[in-house]
């Protein structure tokens, strides 16, 4: 203590106890804390509870998933090492002529049912067509002898792949007996590896046979193109045939290129690290459980959840800021306490009942309307799915609308009201002053609330697993707006999905992990981005 | 007065037109989005009501409300058409000594949903317990004793953040850690994780407590968090400085300031203001589809308080999605369907209203 | 543990009422300040000030707006630890001859031995009596006798008995603005303090309920030594027997009221007394 203080006993009797008082020298203290501070460190440990989750959340997400890349990896690896890579140039070979042979159905379908309209007999109508089948017919064969030389060739690959996994089992099942300590009986196991290099040379034997059949192949379109005639179909379906003989001719032409591909393939090129990586993030194939080979791509899943956020931030924006300009600016006193507390209630709406009010009711009423006649004009209708990317847009803009509409209303309830009051003084309408001055002084406010309406929609998973259709491909946006109103599947959707049915720890486990992460990302950044934006409008305004 | 002469006449001009066409298009898309809104409750409400309301006293359907989902069985049965539920229809062929009746059976489309209604009633007792001790004590730290500082900065960003992950990667979250990780007390050394001795015989393995109400209640108290600390902080502030002055300048410590004339006042405001957390809450599917919930569970969970937190429930939510998704559509479902639906729907809308409703009069109540 | 924390509560206000019972001693400084310079952030906010506040009288600090006397009033009792950013750069304010900022120093009884009222009247929403017996019952006191005794006396004080002793158990912030200032006076002499602090306490109340309140003040001093700030120059010409001008965080001049609104020495503090600025 300082020696400034007078000594106690010079102070009179009741200055002491005052001092004494003051000093408190008998403030109860345990591990030189005050009861008070004890208290103190306890709501801020609970406080601290938010920091320890968001990193618990970040360390959980990791651990589950970072092993992804690894098994990944491996995957690949075995992909090329035990030829599956190989068989898979016939086998894209066999898929694209599968692909022409039912355009060419598809084509005869509708030439059949135009003469149906025109009141043809079925028998007539099979009449007139005998000409183009005989083309269908004979061009569709042409296959066969490939296709069973690249089935001959899957199933030898398969075996080599199994071989392998009955490698690595048996390597397992020795390592876990001698965890146990059972190591007599761990000696008795024995693993044989896989002998890649030999086991691939038998498949690649099978090649000159694959070339010859190529080559009868390639002369049998040719023969089956020629049988067409001249004009097998009527005027109309002229034009698309003719696009068919097109495609068939480039087709043959890709024969030397896959011949190629396969004269130069080996088993022994390493496949980098980092191929792992990128055959997550730009992978165009979400393929599992699949007896040939699983791809863990998330780009039909990221386009998928990116189509259907784009449909609902699209119905969704005009409403919601619509709704928003409407309540803060027009809407009388009595209407606005009526509409707002009603629509902050559709927040609290579950999404799971959304999602089965679009499975019973939303589905079947857009493609009613899609398939109204005079509708017909409209790219894409009448749409071939109950549940797609639109069914799924529409519920998620209404879940997003609360969000973007009470954001943006308190977006345009912060303009300081001097710069409202100065624009009616200059005489201008109402509407003028919203354009011209409100909106663009709240513009940083309401483009934060859309991007949290965004954020909400890509992480919305009920209304999308029940409603987007669930089929893993990357809509075929050559059909432009047609591409909206076909089935997809989400990021969201295919861990709600497939979650419940994956071995923990496997490599399907892991890559569903994985895809939350990506998740979690793009959350943290559109978070990121929309406090951003609003700081920096906050320091324009005031 | 000529009204040629009179400048503050009414004009029709464009831009008076275009200001009317602007507003009716803003009401339309207002009244667009209250038509939706309405469109989806009247669809579910009429046609929900079917399945839990009858026409006869007591005009509630109590089966429904308090029976197990069962399989239905459909048959004909000398001339009638018969419709029974799992437990009836084995009755009725016990009865008449049948082996077998020939029957097209559809799951889940009998009995009721009193096993939803419990389990959801459980995790949100359960998760908002969790979450309004961790959130209020956050916002009593938030508001009154921290000061600026690194800390506070990182406990506001990791809650403003934290408010935006996605509800399916808290189920991750859940997965990973309660499900998957947490150690749970055994009495034997589990080989195949981490497991360590703490004497007397047990070890603490890490093996996680599986797919139980302990693990959903974890994962939807975090995800509450930011809902309940953000109204918890309002509350907070609403109190007047004053109070907290008043009762410092007294001598009282900080915490006697806090509990005795801060608390009082905002604890009910806290509270109004988190049910509309309750209601996310109850209202959420994502994170307890691999934390806790179950397809299919005959009893609400009982026993002794950790048998009680060990074992999953059956949720409404959950089962909404079963039998909207896992199951063929057709006549029979569609009533099992739209009636969980109105439930679940009216629970929710009944749980956000009290909050709405409570804060409107919280308001009137404390002026100061 | 917890009795100790609990013994400790209980002798806590006999001492503060020890210091009652001694014979007052008006000669004695009460309050000292020496040197003192305090910051609100980078903004000084006081500088260099020194003055001696002597007991049992009634010392008024005035000034204009931003002077400084509200900030150098909430040093005494430490109520500018709660605001964040304030530091005391230099000096010393000793009370009964002890530094309070010294770390040594318990706030908690720091501010039972300096009871304040505010500018704005803070009423808690409870009701008379619990308002009164709060500073009491914060400190452990639980026996029914003796806090209706001291309700009682701290009404009496306050000159609220008469007008409440009917309505004690309703709630406080029924009461007319002047009845509620007087409510907190009396809070604040219910734990007996010897010092109290009064922010500008009649800035919100009609002349009436002023000219009460005055009158209470001059009463009070009796007992306590009591500290003012105000803007009403005719309040403190009124009811103080020191006064001290504040300008800009440094104090101009201090001395006997009569002296500093009939001669004071220093310039400024003619100018301001005569209303030519603030």
């Amino acid at each position: 203590m300082p020696a400034t203080y007078p000594d106690s006993a010079q102070l009179k009797g009741r200055d002491r106890k005052i001092s004494e008082a003051l000093l408190n020298k008998k403030r109860f203290r345990v591990l030189g804390l005050t009861p008070d501070d004890v208290i103190k460190y306890f709501f801020q440990g609970n406080a601290a509870v938010a920091i320890l989750v968001l990193v618990l959340i970040m360390v959980f997400l990791l651990r589950e998933g970072a092993g992804f890349f690894g098994q990944n990896l491996r995957n690949l690896r075995i992909y090329r090492l035990a030829g599956l890579e190989y068989v898979d140039f016939i086998k894209r070979e066999v898929e694209a002529h599968t692909e022409l042979t039912r355009a060419a159905n598809a084509l005869r379908m509708r030439q059949f049912d135009a003469y149906l309209k025109e009141g043809k007999t079925i028998e007539e109508a099979n009449e007139a067509l005998a000409q183009y089948d005989l083309f269908a017919t004979a061009f569709g064969d042409t296959v066969n002898e490939v296709r069973s030389i690249a089935s001959d060739m899957t199933e030898a690959a398969v075996a080599i792949k199994e071989k392998e996994q009955i490698y690595r089992d048996t390597l397992e099942q020795k390592a876990m007996l001698l965890r146990a300590g059972r190591s007599a009986e761990a000696e008795a196991v024995v693993a044989s590896s896989v002998d890649f290099k030999s086991e691939v040379e038998a498949l690649k034997a099978m090649q000159p046979a694959f070339l010859a059949a190529n080559v009868e192949f390639a002369s049998k379109i040719k023969a089956a193109l020629a049988l067409g005639g001249r004009e097998p179909l009527q005027a109309p379906y002229m034009g698309p045939f003719n696009q068919l003989k097109k495609h068939a001719e480039t087709y043959l032409n890709s024969f030397a290129s896959v011949e190629a591909q396969m004269a130069r393939w080996t088993n022994d090129q390493p496949i980098p690290w980092y191929e792992s990586v990128t055959a997550f993030l730009f992978g165009r194939e979400w393929l599992t459980a699949s007896f040939w080979q699983d791809w863990y791509g998330v780009i039909p899943l990221f386009v998928g959840s990116l189509l259907v956020s784009a449909i609902a931030l699209a119905i969704a924006v005009p409403l919601g800021v619509a709704g928003a300009i409407y309540v803060s600016e027009i809407a009388s006193a009595a209407e606005k306490g009526i509409i707002k507390p009603y629509i902050e209630f559709i927040s609290a709406i579950p999404s799971v009942v959304l999602g089965f009010f679009g499975v019973a009711v939303l589905g079947q009423c857009l493609r009613a309307v899609s398939q109204t006649p005079w509708l017909s004009w409209f790219p894409g209708f009448p749409m071939s799915e109950r549940l797609n990317s639109l069914t799924a847009g529409c519920l998620l803009a209404f879940m997003a609308i609360p969000t973007i509409f009470s954001l943006a209303e308190d977006a345009l309830n912060n303009v300081p009201r001097h710069f409202k009051e100065a624009s009616y003084a200059l005489g201008a309408t109402r509407f003028q002053t919203i354009v011209r001055i409100l909106m663009p002084a709240s513009l940083s406010g309401i483009i934060s609330a859309i991007l949290l309406g965004f954020g909400r929609v890509i992480g919305e998973t009920m209304v999308v697993l029940l409603c987007a259709g669930n089929r893993i491909a990357i809509p075929d946006f050559t059909q432009g707006i047609g591409a909206f109103f076909q089935p997809v599947h989400t990021m969201t959707g295919i861990i709600a999905q497939e979650m419940g049915e994956v071995v923990p720890g496997s490599i399907h486990y892991r890559a569903l992990f994985m895809v939350g992460i990506v998740l979690f990302i793009i959350a943290l950044g559109v978070n990121f981005l929309a406090q951003r934006i609003v700081k920096r409008y906050r320091i324009s305004i005031g | 007065m000529n009204p040629k002469s009179n400048p503050f006449a009414h004009q029709s001009s464009g831009a008076r037109l275009a200001e009317s066409a602007a507003f009716g298009l803003f009401r339309g898309a207002t009244y667009f989005i209250l038509l939706c809104a309405t469109m989806i409750f009247g669809v579910i409400v009429v046609k929900g009501s079917g399945t839990v309301f009858k026409a006869s006293p007591p005009f509630v359907n109590w089966t429904f409300l308090t029976a197990s989902p069962e399989t239905l069985y459909v048959f004909e049965f000398e001339g009638k058409k018969m419709e029974l539920g799992d437990k009836a229809f084995r009755e009725f062929k016990a009865a008449r000594g049948l082996d077998e009746i020939e029957a097209e059976s559809y799951a889940h489309s009998a009995g009721g949903i009193w096993p939803c209604i419990t389990g959801t009633f459980w995790l949100v007792i359960g998760s908002m317990g969790i979450a309004l001790f961790i959130g209020v004590s956050s916002a009593i730290f938030l508001s009154e004793y921290s000061q600026q500082g690194r800390m506070v900065e990182l406990i506001r960003l990791a809650i403003l953040n934290l408010a935006g992950v996605p509800s399916i990667v808290f189920g991750l979250f859940g997965l990973g850690l309660f499900v998957h990780f947490m150690p749970v007390v055994a009495g034997f050394d589990d080989p195949s994780t981490p497991s360590f001795p703490i004497g007397f015989g047990h070890w603490l393995n890490f093996s996680g407590w599986g797919i139980c109400l302990a693990s959903g209640w974890f994962t939807l108290a975090f995800m509450a968090l930011p809902v309940v600390i953000a109204a918890s902080e309002e509350s907070l502030k609403a109190v007047p400085r004053g109070f907290r002055e008043g009762s410092l300048a007294l001598g009282a410590t900080k915490w006697q300031a806090i509990r005795t004339n801060v608390l009082p006042y905002a604890l009910p405001g806290m509270l109004t203001s988190s049910i509309l957390g309750i209601a996310r809450v109850a209202g959420e599917t994502a994170p307890i589809l691999f934390t806790a919930a179950y397809v299919m569970r005959d009893s609400a969970p009982g026993g002794g308080l950790l048998d009680f937190l060990g074992q999953g429930v059956m949720a409404l939510p959950y089962h909404i999605y079963v039998i909207s998704s896992k199951i063929p559509q057709n006549e029979f479902t569609e009533r099992v369907q739209y009636g969980t639906a109105l439930v679940f729907l009216g629970l929710v809308t009944a749980i956000a209203m009290t909050s709405i409703l409570l804060r409107i009069r919280m308001r009137n109540r404390y002026r100061w | 543990m917890n009795a100790t924390f609990e013994t400790r509560m209980d002798t806590l206000p006999q001492a503060a009422r020890g210091s009652q019972q001694g014979a007052p001693d008006t000669s004695d400084p009460m309050i000292e300040i020496d040197h003192l310079d305090f910051y609100y952030g980078a903004n000084h906010a006081l500088r260099d000030i020194s003055l001696q506040i002597p007991g049992h009288q009634v010392t008024a600090f005035i000034g204009p707006s931003g002077c400084g006397k509200s900030t150098l009033l909430r040093c005494f009792n430490r109520m500018n630890d709660l605001i964040e950013g304030t530091r005391i750069g230099n000096g010393q304010i000793r009370i009964h001859g002890i530094d309070i900022s010294d770390p040594a120093v318990d706030t908690i009884a720091l501010r039972r031995q300096v009871g304040m009222v505010f500018q704005k009247s803070n009423p808690f929403p409870k009701s008379i009596y619990e308002n009164i017996a709060y500073g009491l019952q914060i400190q452990g006191v639980r026996d029914r006798r003796r806090l209706d005794e001291v309700v009682e006396k701290s009404l009496r004080g306050a000159a609220l008995w008469d007008e409440v002793k009917d309505r004690l158990h309703t709630s406080a912030l029924g009461l007319s603005g002047g009845q509620q200032q007087r409510v907190c006076i009396a809070r604040a002499i219910a734990v007996e303090p010897s010092i109290i602090l009064m922010d500008e306490p009649c800035s919100a109340l009609d002349p009436i309920a002023t000219a009460k309140v005055e009158e209470l003040i001059h009463e009070l001093k009796k007992n306590y030594t009591i500290v003012i700030v105000t803007h009403n120059m005719q309040q403190a010409g009124r009811c103080s027997d020191m006064t001290a001008f504040f300008y800009l965080g440094q104090l101009i001049e201090m001395g006997k009221t009569e002296k500093i609104f009939t001669n004071p020495v220093q310039k400024q503090t003619e100018d301001y007394i005569s209303g030519r600025f603030g």
